[in-house]
Protein backbone atom coordinates (compact mmCIF):
# COMPACT_ATOMS: atom_id res chain seq x y z
CA UNK A 1 0.00 0.00 0.00
CA UNK A 2 0.77 3.55 -0.71
CA UNK A 3 2.02 6.01 1.84
CA UNK A 4 -1.43 6.95 3.77
CA UNK A 5 -0.73 10.37 5.24
CA UNK A 6 -2.39 10.37 9.09
CA UNK A 7 -2.91 14.07 9.39
CA UNK A 8 -4.36 15.65 12.32
CA UNK A 9 -6.28 17.69 9.94
CA UNK A 10 -8.77 14.81 9.87
CA UNK A 11 -12.31 16.25 9.10
CA UNK A 12 -14.35 16.39 5.69
CA UNK A 13 -14.14 19.73 5.36
CA UNK A 14 -10.29 19.16 5.50
CA UNK A 15 -10.83 19.59 1.93
CA UNK A 16 -12.16 22.83 1.24
CA UNK A 17 -10.73 24.63 4.19
CA UNK A 18 -6.90 23.47 2.60
CA UNK A 19 -8.37 24.35 -1.00
CA UNK A 20 -9.29 28.03 0.44
CA UNK A 21 -5.74 28.48 2.34
CA UNK A 22 -3.33 27.60 -0.69
CA UNK A 23 -6.16 29.36 -3.30
CA UNK A 24 -2.93 31.38 -4.20
CA UNK A 25 -0.69 28.61 -5.30
CA UNK A 26 -3.59 26.77 -6.75
CA UNK A 27 -4.25 29.72 -8.71
CA UNK A 28 -0.26 30.25 -10.03
CA UNK A 29 -0.44 26.81 -10.42
CA UNK A 30 -3.30 26.38 -12.96
CA UNK A 31 -3.66 29.48 -14.38
CA UNK A 32 -5.96 28.26 -17.30
CA UNK A 33 -8.80 26.83 -14.80
CA UNK A 34 -8.78 30.16 -13.09
CA UNK A 35 -8.34 32.36 -16.04
CA UNK A 36 -10.73 31.42 -19.27
CA UNK A 37 -13.98 31.90 -17.65
CA UNK A 38 -13.04 35.68 -18.29
CA UNK A 39 -12.85 35.50 -22.10
CA UNK A 40 -14.98 33.19 -22.71
CA UNK A 41 -18.26 34.53 -20.60
CA UNK A 42 -17.56 37.64 -22.53
CA UNK A 43 -17.80 35.68 -25.98
CA UNK A 44 -20.67 34.18 -25.38
CA UNK A 45 -22.33 37.63 -24.22
CA UNK A 46 -21.42 39.12 -27.59
CA UNK A 47 -22.49 36.55 -29.56
CA UNK A 48 -25.89 36.56 -27.26
CA UNK A 49 -26.02 40.36 -27.95
CA UNK A 50 -25.63 39.99 -31.40
CA UNK A 51 -28.19 37.64 -32.14
CA UNK A 52 -30.63 39.92 -30.04
CA UNK A 53 -29.41 43.08 -32.46
CA UNK A 54 -29.68 41.05 -35.61
CA UNK A 55 -33.78 39.65 -34.75
CA UNK A 56 -34.60 43.72 -33.61
CA UNK A 57 -32.86 44.50 -37.11
CA UNK A 58 -34.85 42.16 -39.22
CA UNK A 59 -37.88 42.98 -37.77
CA UNK A 60 -37.46 46.94 -38.86
CA UNK A 61 -36.58 45.92 -41.74
CA UNK A 62 -39.82 43.61 -42.31
CA UNK A 63 -41.96 45.82 -41.04
CA UNK A 64 -42.70 44.37 -37.80
CA UNK A 65 -45.77 46.25 -36.22
CA UNK A 66 -47.24 45.58 -33.02
CA UNK A 67 -49.83 48.22 -34.16
CA UNK A 68 -51.03 46.15 -36.77
CA UNK A 69 -51.24 43.36 -35.68
CA UNK A 70 -53.37 45.06 -32.66
CA UNK A 71 -55.44 47.00 -35.09
CA UNK A 72 -55.77 43.79 -37.10
CA UNK A 73 -56.79 41.42 -34.08
CA UNK A 74 -60.82 42.61 -34.50
CA UNK A 75 -61.18 41.04 -38.08
CA UNK A 76 -59.60 37.68 -36.61
CA UNK A 77 -62.19 37.89 -33.86
CA UNK A 78 -64.49 38.09 -36.38
CA UNK A 79 -63.02 35.32 -38.34
CA UNK A 80 -63.95 32.85 -35.26
CA UNK A 81 -67.18 33.98 -34.59
CA UNK A 82 -68.08 33.71 -38.88
CA UNK A 83 -66.59 29.15 -38.09
CA UNK A 84 -68.73 28.79 -34.78
CA UNK A 85 -70.45 26.37 -35.07
CA UNK A 86 -68.55 24.40 -37.29
CA UNK A 87 -70.66 22.46 -39.34
CA UNK A 88 -70.23 19.89 -42.81
CA UNK A 89 -73.50 21.51 -44.20
CA UNK A 90 -73.85 18.15 -45.72
CA UNK A 91 -70.48 17.86 -47.66
CA UNK A 92 -69.24 15.17 -45.10
CA UNK A 93 -68.71 13.11 -47.22
CA UNK A 94 -66.90 14.72 -49.97
CA UNK A 95 -64.74 15.82 -47.01
CA UNK A 96 -63.87 12.34 -46.20
CA UNK A 97 -63.10 11.50 -49.26
CA UNK A 98 -60.82 14.03 -49.94
CA UNK A 99 -59.62 13.33 -46.14
CA UNK A 100 -58.76 10.13 -47.45
CA UNK A 101 -56.78 11.43 -50.38
CA UNK A 102 -54.52 13.59 -48.72
CA UNK A 103 -53.88 11.02 -46.55
CA UNK A 104 -53.05 8.11 -48.86
CA UNK A 105 -50.85 11.23 -51.11
CA UNK A 106 -48.89 11.74 -47.92
CA UNK A 107 -48.43 8.18 -46.77
CA UNK A 108 -47.49 7.19 -50.72
CA UNK A 109 -45.09 10.18 -51.00
CA UNK A 110 -43.25 9.39 -47.29
CA UNK A 111 -42.99 5.75 -48.19
CA UNK A 112 -41.67 6.51 -51.44
CA UNK A 113 -39.10 9.34 -50.46
CA UNK A 114 -38.13 6.43 -47.39
CA UNK A 115 -37.36 3.73 -49.71
CA UNK A 116 -35.70 5.52 -52.04
CA UNK A 117 -33.66 7.12 -49.40
CA UNK A 118 -32.82 4.50 -47.25
CA UNK A 119 -30.30 2.88 -50.10
CA UNK A 120 -28.88 6.03 -50.86
CA UNK A 121 -28.17 7.52 -47.11
CA UNK A 122 -25.61 4.94 -47.00
CA UNK A 123 -23.28 6.24 -49.74
CA UNK A 124 -23.60 9.83 -47.83
CA UNK A 125 -22.49 8.30 -45.13
CA UNK A 126 -18.78 9.03 -44.29
CA UNK A 127 -18.25 5.88 -42.08
CA UNK A 128 -19.67 3.85 -44.74
CA UNK A 129 -17.91 5.22 -47.70
CA UNK A 130 -14.82 6.92 -46.95
CA UNK A 131 -14.23 7.99 -50.76
CA UNK A 132 -15.05 11.90 -50.08
CA UNK A 133 -15.98 12.36 -53.62
CA UNK A 134 -18.93 9.80 -53.57
CA UNK A 135 -20.08 10.79 -50.22
CA UNK A 136 -19.67 14.60 -51.29
CA UNK A 137 -21.61 14.35 -54.54
CA UNK A 138 -24.79 12.54 -52.56
CA UNK A 139 -24.68 15.10 -49.88
CA UNK A 140 -24.75 17.78 -52.56
CA UNK A 141 -27.67 15.75 -54.29
CA UNK A 142 -29.64 15.19 -50.96
CA UNK A 143 -29.39 19.62 -50.58
CA UNK A 144 -30.73 20.31 -54.82
CA UNK A 145 -33.56 17.99 -53.54
CA UNK A 146 -34.19 19.46 -50.32
CA UNK A 147 -33.39 22.93 -51.69
CA UNK A 148 -36.77 23.03 -53.49
CA UNK A 149 -39.81 23.25 -51.27
CA UNK A 150 -42.89 20.50 -51.34
CA UNK A 151 -45.38 23.40 -52.72
CA UNK A 152 -42.82 24.58 -55.54
CA UNK A 153 -41.87 20.31 -56.22
CA UNK A 154 -45.77 20.25 -56.73
CA UNK A 155 -45.74 23.29 -58.98
CA UNK A 156 -43.69 21.60 -61.29
CA UNK A 157 -44.86 18.19 -60.91
CA UNK A 158 -48.68 19.57 -61.96
CA UNK A 159 -46.99 20.75 -65.28
CA UNK A 160 -45.21 17.00 -66.10
CA UNK A 161 -48.15 14.66 -65.22
CA UNK A 162 -51.76 17.26 -64.62
CA UNK A 163 -53.69 17.99 -62.14
CA UNK A 164 -54.19 15.99 -59.00
CA UNK A 165 -52.97 13.84 -56.55
CA UNK A 166 -50.19 12.08 -58.25
CA UNK A 167 -48.67 14.97 -58.86
CA UNK A 168 -48.88 15.47 -55.07
CA UNK A 169 -46.84 12.38 -54.11
CA UNK A 170 -44.30 12.66 -56.26
CA UNK A 171 -43.90 16.26 -54.79
CA UNK A 172 -43.72 15.20 -51.21
CA UNK A 173 -41.33 12.50 -52.74
CA UNK A 174 -38.95 14.57 -54.08
CA UNK A 175 -38.89 17.07 -51.19
CA UNK A 176 -38.43 14.17 -48.85
CA UNK A 177 -36.00 12.07 -50.70
CA UNK A 178 -33.75 15.02 -49.33
CA UNK A 179 -34.92 15.53 -45.95
CA UNK A 180 -34.48 11.76 -45.56
CA UNK A 181 -31.26 11.76 -47.32
CA UNK A 182 -30.13 14.26 -45.13
CA UNK A 183 -31.32 12.83 -41.78
CA UNK A 184 -30.46 8.79 -42.73
CA UNK A 185 -27.06 9.86 -43.09
CA UNK A 186 -26.55 11.81 -40.30
CA UNK A 187 -27.93 8.80 -38.16
CA UNK A 188 -25.99 6.37 -39.85
CA UNK A 189 -22.77 8.41 -38.67
CA UNK A 190 -23.54 8.68 -35.41
CA UNK A 191 -23.12 4.94 -34.79
CA UNK A 192 -20.96 3.17 -32.49
CA UNK A 193 -18.50 1.37 -34.58
CA UNK A 194 -17.84 -0.99 -32.15
CA UNK A 195 -20.87 -3.37 -33.37
CA UNK A 196 -19.22 -2.60 -36.85
CA UNK A 197 -15.80 -3.88 -35.97
CA UNK A 198 -17.36 -6.80 -34.18
CA UNK A 199 -19.01 -8.30 -37.57
CA UNK A 200 -16.02 -7.29 -39.55
CA UNK A 201 -13.77 -9.75 -36.97
CA UNK A 202 -15.63 -12.26 -37.52
CA UNK A 203 -15.19 -12.16 -41.44
CA UNK A 204 -18.04 -10.21 -42.36
CA UNK A 205 -18.06 -8.59 -45.76
CA UNK A 206 -19.10 -5.01 -46.03
CA UNK A 207 -22.76 -5.37 -46.72
CA UNK A 208 -23.16 -7.91 -43.40
CA UNK A 209 -21.15 -4.92 -41.54
CA UNK A 210 -24.37 -2.91 -42.67
CA UNK A 211 -27.01 -4.96 -42.19
CA UNK A 212 -25.50 -6.63 -38.96
CA UNK A 213 -23.87 -3.61 -37.35
CA UNK A 214 -25.46 -0.70 -38.55
CA UNK A 215 -29.13 -1.05 -39.50
CA UNK A 216 -30.22 -2.72 -36.12
CA UNK A 217 -28.67 0.59 -34.52
CA UNK A 218 -30.19 3.47 -36.97
CA UNK A 219 -33.54 1.49 -37.46
CA UNK A 220 -35.53 2.64 -34.52
CA UNK A 221 -34.12 6.30 -35.14
CA UNK A 222 -35.35 6.19 -38.82
CA UNK A 223 -38.58 4.46 -38.22
CA UNK A 224 -39.25 7.48 -35.58
CA UNK A 225 -38.04 9.93 -38.45
CA UNK A 226 -40.29 8.21 -41.01
CA UNK A 227 -43.39 8.30 -38.71
CA UNK A 228 -43.11 12.32 -38.03
CA UNK A 229 -42.76 12.80 -41.49
CA UNK A 230 -46.03 10.87 -42.17
CA UNK A 231 -47.34 12.91 -39.80
CA UNK A 232 -46.07 15.69 -40.96
CA UNK A 233 -46.52 15.57 -44.83
CA UNK A 234 -50.46 15.03 -44.06
CA UNK A 235 -50.55 18.93 -42.77
CA UNK A 236 -47.84 19.86 -45.85
CA UNK A 237 -50.53 17.72 -48.06
CA UNK A 238 -53.30 19.97 -47.13
CA UNK A 239 -50.75 22.66 -48.71
CA UNK A 240 -50.35 20.95 -51.86
CA UNK A 241 -53.74 20.53 -52.28
CA UNK A 242 -54.43 24.17 -52.45
CA UNK A 243 -52.31 24.25 -55.46
CA UNK A 244 -54.54 21.45 -57.07
CA UNK A 245 -52.35 18.52 -56.45
CA UNK A 246 -55.55 16.96 -54.81
CA UNK A 247 -56.85 16.30 -51.49
CA UNK A 248 -58.29 18.56 -49.06
CA UNK A 249 -56.60 21.61 -49.44
CA UNK A 250 -58.85 22.64 -52.90
CA UNK A 251 -61.28 22.03 -50.86
CA UNK A 252 -59.72 24.48 -48.15
CA UNK A 253 -58.96 27.46 -50.49
CA UNK A 254 -61.98 27.28 -52.32
CA UNK A 255 -64.38 27.46 -48.81
CA UNK A 256 -62.17 30.37 -47.56
CA UNK A 257 -62.32 31.89 -50.77
CA UNK A 258 -66.59 31.68 -50.46
CA UNK A 259 -65.96 32.70 -46.74
CA UNK A 260 -68.33 29.27 -45.78
CA UNK A 261 -66.35 29.07 -42.37
CA UNK A 262 -68.26 26.80 -40.96
CA UNK A 263 -67.27 24.56 -43.45
CA UNK A 264 -63.32 25.71 -42.77
CA UNK A 265 -63.65 24.82 -39.04
CA UNK A 266 -65.18 21.89 -39.49
CA UNK A 267 -62.57 20.76 -42.08
CA UNK A 268 -59.74 21.77 -39.64
CA UNK A 269 -61.42 20.12 -36.92
CA UNK A 270 -61.31 16.61 -39.02
CA UNK A 271 -57.64 17.13 -39.85
CA UNK A 272 -57.29 18.11 -36.23
CA UNK A 273 -58.48 14.69 -35.22
CA UNK A 274 -57.13 12.78 -38.07
CA UNK A 275 -53.32 14.01 -37.48
CA UNK A 276 -53.99 13.36 -33.58
CA UNK A 277 -55.03 9.63 -34.66
CA UNK A 278 -51.59 9.07 -36.49
CA UNK A 279 -49.66 11.11 -33.67
CA UNK A 280 -51.37 7.96 -31.35
CA UNK A 281 -50.72 5.18 -33.56
CA UNK A 282 -46.99 6.53 -34.73
CA UNK A 283 -45.84 6.76 -31.28
CA UNK A 284 -47.33 3.29 -30.25
CA UNK A 285 -45.29 2.05 -33.42
CA UNK A 286 -41.98 4.15 -32.70
CA UNK A 287 -41.97 2.56 -28.66
CA UNK A 288 -42.89 -1.26 -30.75
CA UNK A 289 -39.35 -0.60 -33.03
CA UNK A 290 -37.17 0.94 -30.21
CA UNK A 291 -38.30 -1.70 -27.76
CA UNK A 292 -37.69 -4.54 -30.36
CA UNK A 293 -34.76 -2.58 -31.94
CA UNK A 294 -32.62 -5.44 -30.57
CA UNK A 295 -33.99 -7.78 -32.61
CA UNK A 296 -34.46 -6.35 -36.27
CA UNK B 1 -23.52 6.64 12.15
CA UNK B 2 -25.59 5.23 9.24
CA UNK B 3 -28.20 2.62 10.50
CA UNK B 4 -30.32 0.22 7.73
CA UNK B 5 -33.27 -1.53 9.43
CA UNK B 6 -35.18 -4.05 7.66
CA UNK B 7 -34.71 -2.75 4.36
CA UNK B 8 -35.71 -4.19 1.28
CA UNK B 9 -36.51 -3.37 -2.31
CA UNK B 10 -38.71 -5.77 -4.64
CA UNK B 11 -38.54 -5.43 -8.71
CA UNK B 12 -41.42 -6.87 -10.37
CA UNK B 13 -41.80 -9.59 -7.10
CA UNK B 14 -38.66 -10.47 -7.67
CA UNK B 15 -36.40 -9.63 -4.17
CA UNK B 16 -33.25 -7.63 -4.72
CA UNK B 17 -32.73 -7.28 -1.30
CA UNK B 18 -34.61 -8.71 1.58
CA UNK B 19 -34.49 -7.74 5.77
CA UNK B 20 -31.39 -6.27 5.72
CA UNK B 21 -30.36 -4.73 8.90
CA UNK B 22 -26.98 -3.01 9.63
CA UNK B 23 -25.28 -0.46 11.38
CA UNK B 24 -22.08 1.12 9.73
CA UNK B 25 -20.32 3.23 12.60
CA UNK B 26 -18.59 6.61 10.79
CA UNK B 27 -15.24 6.73 9.40
CA UNK B 28 -14.96 2.73 8.80
CA UNK B 29 -13.79 1.12 5.71
CA UNK B 30 -16.72 -1.74 5.18
CA UNK B 31 -16.73 -3.82 1.96
CA UNK B 32 -19.41 -5.65 0.68
CA UNK B 33 -19.15 -8.85 -1.09
CA UNK B 34 -21.03 -11.63 -2.56
CA UNK B 35 -21.93 -12.84 -6.16
CA UNK B 36 -23.63 -10.89 -9.06
CA UNK B 37 -26.95 -10.40 -8.46
CA UNK B 38 -26.61 -10.70 -4.81
CA UNK B 39 -28.39 -7.34 -3.77
CA UNK B 40 -24.80 -5.53 -3.40
CA UNK B 41 -25.66 -2.33 -5.84
CA UNK B 42 -29.43 -2.19 -4.91
CA UNK B 43 -28.44 -1.98 -1.25
CA UNK B 44 -25.80 1.09 -2.08
CA UNK B 45 -28.00 2.46 -4.75
CA UNK B 46 -30.92 2.45 -1.46
CA UNK B 47 -28.69 4.34 0.48
CA UNK B 48 -28.42 7.15 -1.64
CA UNK B 49 -31.53 7.09 -2.52
CA UNK B 50 -31.30 6.38 -6.55
CA UNK B 51 -33.39 3.27 -5.61
CA UNK B 52 -36.02 3.47 -2.96
CA UNK B 53 -36.96 1.01 -0.90
CA UNK B 54 -39.92 -0.95 -0.70
CA UNK B 55 -39.64 -1.76 2.87
CA UNK B 56 -37.67 -0.96 5.81
CA UNK B 57 -35.75 2.76 6.85
CA UNK B 58 -32.63 3.77 6.50
CA UNK B 59 -31.24 6.40 9.40
CA UNK B 60 -28.21 8.38 9.60
CA UNK B 61 -27.94 9.94 12.42
CA UNK B 62 -31.27 11.71 13.16
CA UNK B 63 -32.27 11.50 9.73
CA UNK B 64 -34.36 9.88 8.13
CA UNK B 65 -33.07 9.10 4.67
CA UNK B 66 -36.16 7.16 3.40
CA UNK B 67 -38.27 10.09 3.93
CA UNK B 68 -36.17 12.75 2.15
CA UNK B 69 -37.98 14.69 -0.61
CA UNK B 70 -36.77 17.79 -2.73
CA UNK B 71 -34.03 19.83 -1.28
CA UNK B 72 -33.86 18.09 1.81
CA UNK B 73 -33.08 14.51 -0.47
CA UNK B 74 -30.61 16.85 -2.55
CA UNK B 75 -28.81 17.61 0.53
CA UNK B 76 -28.78 14.06 1.76
CA UNK B 77 -27.24 13.02 -1.57
CA UNK B 78 -24.60 15.23 -1.07
CA UNK B 79 -23.79 13.89 2.05
CA UNK B 80 -23.54 10.75 0.72
CA UNK B 81 -21.17 10.23 -2.59
CA UNK B 82 -21.49 7.60 -5.22
CA UNK B 83 -18.90 6.05 -7.06
CA UNK B 84 -19.72 4.00 -10.07
CA UNK B 85 -18.73 1.02 -11.86
CA UNK B 86 -18.61 2.32 -14.94
CA UNK B 87 -17.51 6.40 -13.52
CA UNK B 88 -20.61 8.12 -14.96
CA UNK B 89 -18.88 11.50 -16.44
CA UNK B 90 -20.40 13.52 -18.64
CA UNK B 91 -18.13 12.43 -21.11
CA UNK B 92 -18.54 15.99 -23.45
CA UNK B 93 -17.72 18.14 -20.77
CA UNK B 94 -13.89 18.70 -18.94
CA UNK B 95 -12.60 17.40 -16.20
CA UNK B 96 -12.97 20.21 -13.88
CA UNK B 97 -16.17 20.97 -14.67
CA UNK B 98 -17.31 17.28 -14.06
CA UNK B 99 -15.79 17.75 -10.83
CA UNK B 100 -17.59 20.96 -10.03
CA UNK B 101 -20.51 18.88 -10.27
CA UNK B 102 -19.92 17.51 -6.78
CA UNK B 103 -20.28 21.12 -5.81
CA UNK B 104 -23.31 22.07 -7.04
CA UNK B 105 -25.19 21.70 -3.69
CA UNK B 106 -23.31 24.38 -2.42
CA UNK B 107 -23.30 26.85 -5.34
CA UNK B 108 -26.81 28.94 -5.87
CA UNK B 109 -29.07 27.04 -9.25
CA UNK B 110 -28.70 29.95 -11.43
CA UNK B 111 -25.47 30.67 -10.71
CA UNK B 112 -24.41 26.43 -11.59
CA UNK B 113 -26.26 26.62 -14.61
CA UNK B 114 -24.83 29.75 -16.17
CA UNK B 115 -21.57 27.99 -14.98
CA UNK B 116 -20.49 31.41 -13.02
CA UNK B 117 -18.37 29.16 -10.53
CA UNK B 118 -16.75 30.98 -7.60
CA UNK B 119 -13.01 30.86 -6.92
CA UNK B 120 -13.49 29.19 -3.85
CA UNK B 121 -15.32 26.16 -5.58
CA UNK B 122 -12.40 26.30 -8.49
CA UNK B 123 -9.78 25.96 -5.97
CA UNK B 124 -11.36 22.98 -4.18
CA UNK B 125 -11.68 21.05 -7.56
CA UNK B 126 -8.20 21.54 -8.60
CA UNK B 127 -6.96 20.85 -4.82
CA UNK B 128 -9.26 17.41 -5.46
CA UNK B 129 -7.74 16.92 -8.62
CA UNK B 130 -3.99 17.74 -7.61
CA UNK B 131 -4.60 14.81 -4.77
CA UNK B 132 -5.24 12.41 -7.44
CA UNK B 133 -2.00 13.77 -9.81
CA UNK B 134 -4.61 13.96 -12.70
CA UNK B 135 -4.83 18.30 -12.01
CA UNK B 136 -2.47 18.79 -15.26
CA UNK B 137 -6.46 17.10 -17.05
CA UNK B 138 -8.80 20.12 -15.57
CA UNK B 139 -9.01 21.48 -18.94
CA UNK B 140 -9.32 18.04 -21.06
CA UNK B 141 -12.97 16.69 -21.89
CA UNK B 142 -13.58 13.59 -19.51
CA UNK B 143 -14.12 11.21 -22.46
CA UNK B 144 -10.87 11.66 -23.92
CA UNK B 145 -9.43 10.17 -20.44
CA UNK B 146 -7.88 6.04 -20.06
CA UNK B 147 -10.37 4.08 -17.36
CA UNK B 148 -7.91 4.63 -14.10
CA UNK B 149 -7.79 8.47 -14.75
CA UNK B 150 -11.59 8.70 -15.03
CA UNK B 151 -12.34 6.85 -11.90
CA UNK B 152 -10.11 9.10 -10.42
CA UNK B 153 -11.84 12.23 -11.58
CA UNK B 154 -15.26 10.51 -9.92
CA UNK B 155 -13.49 10.04 -6.94
CA UNK B 156 -12.01 14.14 -7.19
CA UNK B 157 -16.01 14.64 -7.57
CA UNK B 158 -17.08 12.42 -4.81
CA UNK B 159 -14.49 14.22 -2.54
CA UNK B 160 -15.47 17.44 -3.64
CA UNK B 161 -19.12 17.04 -2.12
CA UNK B 162 -17.17 16.93 1.11
CA UNK B 163 -19.29 13.70 1.92
CA UNK B 164 -19.92 11.85 5.33
CA UNK B 165 -19.99 8.33 3.48
CA UNK B 166 -18.56 7.29 0.13
CA UNK B 167 -20.65 4.89 -1.28
CA UNK B 168 -18.69 2.86 -4.12
CA UNK B 169 -20.65 0.65 -6.48
CA UNK B 170 -17.71 -2.19 -8.13
CA UNK B 171 -15.35 0.81 -8.62
CA UNK B 172 -12.37 -1.31 -9.79
CA UNK B 173 -14.53 -3.98 -12.00
CA UNK B 174 -13.57 -2.65 -15.07
CA UNK B 175 -9.92 -1.24 -14.27
CA UNK B 176 -6.15 -2.63 -14.89
CA UNK B 177 -4.76 -4.41 -11.84
CA UNK B 178 -2.24 -1.08 -11.49
CA UNK B 179 -5.50 1.53 -11.70
CA UNK B 180 -6.78 -1.08 -9.28
CA UNK B 181 -4.30 -0.21 -7.03
CA UNK B 182 -4.28 3.72 -7.09
CA UNK B 183 -7.65 3.99 -6.97
CA UNK B 184 -8.22 1.80 -4.04
CA UNK B 185 -5.43 3.62 -2.41
CA UNK B 186 -7.57 6.65 -2.91
CA UNK B 187 -10.46 5.96 -1.38
CA UNK B 188 -8.19 4.14 1.64
CA UNK B 189 -6.57 8.05 2.23
CA UNK B 190 -10.10 9.73 2.27
CA UNK B 191 -11.39 6.97 4.63
CA UNK B 192 -8.25 7.98 6.74
CA UNK B 193 -7.33 11.30 5.82
CA UNK B 194 -10.49 13.05 5.79
CA UNK B 195 -12.62 10.28 8.30
CA UNK B 196 -14.85 9.90 5.52
CA UNK B 197 -16.65 6.58 5.91
CA UNK B 198 -16.26 3.97 2.85
CA UNK B 199 -19.05 1.59 1.81
CA UNK B 200 -17.33 -0.20 -1.09
CA UNK B 201 -18.89 -3.28 -3.29
CA UNK B 202 -16.00 -5.91 -4.35
CA UNK B 203 -15.59 -8.73 -6.48
CA UNK B 204 -12.17 -9.47 -5.42
CA UNK B 205 -12.27 -10.89 -1.77
CA UNK B 206 -8.18 -10.31 -2.24
CA UNK B 207 -8.68 -6.75 -2.16
CA UNK B 208 -11.41 -6.55 0.26
CA UNK B 209 -9.22 -8.36 2.43
CA UNK B 210 -5.99 -6.07 2.04
CA UNK B 211 -8.56 -2.87 2.44
CA UNK B 212 -11.44 -2.90 4.27
CA UNK B 213 -11.89 -3.03 8.22
CA UNK B 214 -15.17 -4.88 8.21
CA UNK B 215 -17.02 -7.11 5.60
CA UNK B 216 -20.11 -7.61 4.84
CA UNK B 217 -21.66 -10.93 2.86
CA UNK B 218 -24.42 -10.87 0.64
CA UNK B 219 -26.02 -13.57 -1.15
CA UNK B 220 -29.84 -13.82 -2.50
CA UNK B 221 -30.48 -10.29 -1.16
CA UNK B 222 -29.45 -11.09 2.54
CA UNK B 223 -26.58 -10.75 4.63
CA UNK B 224 -25.25 -13.79 5.28
CA UNK B 225 -21.52 -12.99 7.03
CA UNK B 226 -20.59 -9.75 8.86
CA UNK B 227 -16.89 -9.73 10.45
CA UNK B 228 -13.44 -8.30 10.08
CA UNK B 229 -11.70 -9.56 7.03
CA UNK B 230 -9.81 -12.52 9.46
CA UNK B 231 -12.87 -13.77 10.37
CA UNK B 232 -13.62 -14.61 6.41
CA UNK B 233 -12.86 -18.24 6.51
CA UNK B 234 -12.99 -20.31 3.42
CA UNK B 235 -16.11 -21.99 4.23
CA UNK B 236 -17.88 -18.43 4.42
CA UNK B 237 -16.06 -17.65 0.98
CA UNK B 238 -17.41 -21.14 0.03
CA UNK B 239 -20.98 -20.49 1.82
CA UNK B 240 -21.09 -16.87 -0.31
CA UNK B 241 -19.73 -17.80 -3.72
CA UNK B 242 -20.91 -21.38 -3.99
CA UNK B 243 -19.33 -24.40 -5.90
CA UNK B 244 -16.49 -21.60 -7.15
CA UNK B 245 -15.16 -21.02 -3.79
CA UNK B 246 -12.25 -21.97 -4.29
CA UNK B 247 -11.40 -21.79 -7.82
CA UNK B 248 -12.13 -17.73 -6.98
CA UNK B 249 -9.33 -18.09 -3.72
CA UNK B 250 -6.90 -19.91 -5.83
CA UNK B 251 -7.43 -19.25 -9.27
CA UNK B 252 -6.88 -22.89 -10.22
CA UNK B 253 -8.35 -23.15 -14.00
CA UNK B 254 -10.99 -25.40 -14.87
CA UNK B 255 -10.67 -29.25 -15.14
CA UNK B 256 -10.90 -29.36 -18.98
CA UNK B 257 -12.20 -31.83 -21.31
CA UNK B 258 -9.63 -34.20 -22.93
CA UNK B 259 -8.42 -32.93 -26.38
CA UNK B 260 -10.02 -33.75 -29.24
CA UNK B 261 -7.40 -36.19 -31.17
CA UNK B 262 -5.95 -34.30 -34.30
CA UNK B 263 -8.20 -31.34 -32.94
CA UNK B 264 -11.97 -29.71 -33.18
CA UNK B 265 -11.49 -30.26 -37.36
CA UNK B 266 -10.84 -33.70 -36.86
CA UNK B 267 -13.68 -34.33 -34.59
CA UNK B 268 -16.43 -33.00 -36.37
Amino acid sequence: MTSVSTSLDAGRHAIRDAAIADLGGLRARHPAAFATSVGKRVLTIGILVAAVLLALGAMVWLDFSLVRIWNGLHRLGQFAVLMIPPMPEGRFEAFSIALGETLAIAFLGTLTAAILAFPVAFLAAKNVIPNIFVHFGMRRTFDVFRSVDTLIWALMWINVVGLGPFAGVLAIACADFGAFGKLFSEAIEATDNKAVEGIAASGGGKAHQVRFGLVPQVFPVIASQVLYFFESNTRSATIIGIVGAGGVGSYLTELIRVLELKQVAFLILMILVTVAIIDFVSSKLRMAVIGKSKMV
Amino acid sequence: MLVLDGVARHFNQKAAVSDVSLTIGSGSFVGVIGRSGAGKSTLLRMINRLVDPTAGAIRFGDVDVTKLKGQQLRDWRARCAMIFQQFNLVGRLDVLTNVLMGRLNTVSTPRSLLQLWKDEDRAVALSALEQFDIAQLAGQRADSLSGGQQQRVAIARALVQEPEIILADEPIASLDPRNTKVVMDALLRINRHYGITVMCNLHSLDLARTYCDRLIGMSAGRVVFDGVPAELTEDVARDLYGLEAEELLDFEPATLPAAVPGGIAAAA
